[in-house]
């Protein structure tokens, strides 16, 4: 309660002062009066300490700290309520002078203060009036870009063609067969070319040739246009597979031949098998 | 063994004290000169107390009779350093316990880096609730954070030192208390 009292009289004090150094210049009496009032608090002050200092310091307890802790703050709160109900606003001081000083302080303070806010208001108003004229600026410009986006909506919607399906369609199964033409064109020139230029073995064999055949057994040959079909049927059908055998019927030369020029592949493990080479990648 | 007292001695006119009580390092001391930085209508006045490994509160008797009435003490726990928190455990020890209404308040510096903490929260927790004391977070590294840490240390000490009409140290700080347990049932 005494902690309570003092504090309060420390604050009434400090509020005073700020009123007197303006009171300076007006009169001497009301200074004095206030001065002696101040006086009078602060030996109410000093009484207020003086009972205080008599009180020991508290050391804190170890067990229960917090118990007895707060056991204290309700202690101080009750005291500190007792205290505001039995207050009665005091009037520091009765001399008008002094209290026209005051008022004219505070008021200067306050208008001050609202001078501050009106400039700070002032301010944002116009922030806010360019934020407007900015936003209205962007307004019109998304505007314009809608009108754009819809006359150009316009003129595609009048450009669309529609799309039959019945008529790709038939599009695609001409270009399949022109396709499927040029292929057997294709086949049956690589077919003729080979028959002119890469006959059988046999119409054209040495004897050095038919004797070796002979001694395997006289296997039938097949020609270089029969390899070529194999290895190309063999990639169609099954491409994760496309090695094919060589067996005594292909004619070593023309082995030799595709090899050479890049037209087949050996297996990278079995010498004994050929594919043909990746033209498709 | 000598103790903090609380009114020991007389107010000062238009002034306030605030003590630091921390490890000493550099964020701190910025802290400390961020204080004295805002403008304030009322003198502001900072002790120091920077322990060093092994010592803690009390405050050295020599130079008692020229300090002043100390308002508010800030306890400045870095979280990152254990020293720091059993150096406050032990200081707390040596407050006047009439400090505990609303007079003291532990701050908890470095908590940008949570990954290098080796303060346990709980343990702060556990010690603010212990002493009935609000706890403030800050960043003394951050100049911004630093700035805020400032102003709500200020204000706390004006309340302390009765510089706010109406409103009582005591009272203050269970407004501020109820709000952390606020948070702690939310955590």
């Amino acid at each position: 309660m005494a902690e309570k009292l003092a504090k309060n009289f420390s604050l009434d004090k400090q509020d005073v002062p700020s009123g007197a150094t303006t009171m300076l210049l007006d009169s001497e009496d009301p200074k004095e009066q206030l001065l002696e009032e101040c006086e009078e608090i602060w030996k109410q002050v000093e009484e207020c300490q003086n009972r205080l200092t008599l009180q020991d310091v508290e050391t804190l307890p170890d067990s229960d700290l917090k118990l007895s802790l707060l056991i204290k703050r309700f202690k101080a709160l009750t005291a500190e309520f007792n205290q505001w109900q039995k207050r009665t606003p005091e009037i520091m001081t009765r001399n008008s002078d002094v209290l026209v000083a005051l008022g004219r302080d505070q008021l200067q303070k306050l208008d001050h203060e609202l001078e501050m806010v009106l400039s700070t208001v002032n301010a944002k108003n116009k922030k806010l009036k360019e934020d407007l004229i900015r936003e209205q600026k962007w307004l019109e410009e998304q505007q314009q870009i809608i009108d754009c986006l819809n006359q150009t909506e316009e003129e595609m919607s009048n450009q669309v063609v529609y799309f039959s399906e019945k008529r790709a369609f038939q599009e695609l199964k001409s270009k399949m067969l022109q396709i499927k033409a040029y292929k057997e064109d294709v086949l049956n020139a690589l077919g003729d070319f080979l028959e002119e230029h890469f006959p059988l073995p046999e119409n054209s064999g040495t004897a050095k040739k038919k004797r070796h055949s002979s001694e395997e057994q006289d296997v039938q040959l097949i020609s270089l246009h029969e390899i070529l079909e194999n290895l190309i049927n063999k990639l169609v059908n099954t491409p994760h597979d496309p090695h094919i055998t060589i067996t005594a019927s292909f004619w070593s030369p023309y082995i030799e031949l595709l090899l050479r020029y890049g037209i087949a592949l050996r297996h990278p493990e079995d010498p004994n098998k050929i594919r043909l080479e990746k033209f498709d990648q | 063994m000598s103790m903090l007292a609380a009114f020991g001695k007389l107010p000062t006119l238009n002034s306030a004290t605030i003590l630091l009580v921390g490890t000493n390092d550099i964020f701190q001391q910025q802290l400390a000169e961020t204080i004295l930085k805002e403008k304030q209508d009322l003198k502001i006045n900072i002790v120091f107390f920077f322990s060093h490994l092994a010592a803690s509160l009390p405050l050295p008797v020599e130079r008692d009779h020229i300090r002043p009435r100390i308002d508010l003490i800030v306890f400045m726990i870095n979280i990152q350093s254990k020293y720091s928190f059993e150096d406050i455990e032990a200081s707390l020890i040596h407050v006047d316990a009439n400090f505990f209404l609303g007079k003291v308040c532990l701050l908890v510096t470095g908590v940008g880096r949570m990954n290098q903490i080796s303060v346990d929260m709980d343990a702060i927790w556990k010690l603010a609730d212990r002493y009935c004391s609000p706890v403030l977070f800050c960043e003394l590294e951050c100049e911004k954070v630093r700035t805020v840490t400032a102003q709500r240390l200020l204000r706390m000490l004006q309340v302390c030192a009765g510089h706010v009409p109406g409103i009582s140290s005591l009272s203050f700080s269970s407004l501020m208390k109820s709000s952390i347990d606020d948070s702690n049932y939310m955590a």
